[in-house]
């Protein structure tokens, strides 16, 4: 599943891409779950009842 | 009557918010992966390449240098192997300068002549001749290919440039090569040029490269 790091240079996106869709599932949670923070954060601010810019 | 949202999906703050952090995000990402990847694309020096230190782009000193490739277990395709000094067009002492200033000229002709309508290199370009990213190591060029007879040549180097300068008086393929004008040090610095960029560590790119008989593993 995880294969062995065989690149010539070290390096931390080299690192993540270790094995069938470890890149992209870093990358994803990476930019999703913070997205669920933000919508929680504004379905609190709307239930408060403050306006929408 | 109150007029807000009643759905996060309709606020616009909600999508300002989250089109910020995905183009930021994304923005970011991307800059730190050019600076990751900024060694696997570098040039190494001629002093590294002596004391074998591992390096994808060897110096133009390679033309100095027998380039082979080997089967590399662990990666799992073949991997450039700079072998013992071999003569190119009689020389194996050209010096970094000159070797920059061979490979420079190879690139600009390169690009003058614009061989990538037609070829493939590093692929980028056509598909309509031969891709020309490992051409240094096909056999066809070699004593045991036909070039070296066709052209009157002792020398893999010297068939190539011979080749080049009139492609058109040689029967290779039914698609040929036409009379690009290549004078005989431009045919030797693309020569150089092909040499140099044969020795790049493509990560067994193109495929079937290393299908090439003797080309590979030709110690």
């Amino acid at each position: 599943m995880i294969e062995a790091f065989t690149d010539v240079f070290p390096s931390f996106f080299g690192t993540l891409n270790r094995g069938p869709m470890t890149l992209t599932i870093f990358l994803h949670t990476l930019i999703v779950l913070p997205m669920f923070f933000i919508y929680f954060s504004e379905k609190k601010k709307i239930e408060r009842g403050e306006p929408d810019e | 009557m109150e007029e807000r949202p009643t759905s996060v999906w309709s606020s616009t703050r909600f999508w300002r918010k989250s089109a910020g952090w995905v183009t930021g995000v994304s923005a970011l990402l991307l800059i730190w992966l050019s600076v990751d990847t900024v060694a696997q694309i570098s040039m190494g020096t001629d002093e590294d390449m002596q004391a074998k230190k591992p390096m994808r782009i060897f110096p133009s000193t390679v033309i100095n240098h027998k380039v082979t490739y080997e089967y590399d277990a662990k990666r799992g395709h073949e991997v450039p192997v700079i072998g013992e000094k071999e003569a190119f067009f009689g020389r194996s002492d050209y010096s970094p300068e000159e070797a920059d200033a061979l490979l420079r000229h190879g690139k600009l002709t390169v690009q003058a002549k614009n061989c990538m309508s037609c070829h493939t290199l590093l692929g980028n370009g056509g598909y309509f001749a031969p891709d020309l990213t490992k051409a240094w190591l096909d056999p066809a060029w070699s004593e045991s290919g036909p070039y070296m007879a066709m052209t009157g040549t002792a020398t893999r180097e010297e068939a190539m440039a011979k080749f080049m300068m009139h492609p058109s008086t040689y029967p290779t393929h039914a698609r040929r090569m036409p009379e690009l004008g290549i004078t005989e040090d431009e045919a030797k610095a693309i020569v150089a040029f092909l040499k140099h960029m044969a020795s790049i560590d493509t990560n067994g790119f193109p495929r079937n490269f290393a299908k090439m008989n003797g080309g590979v593993n030709a110690k």
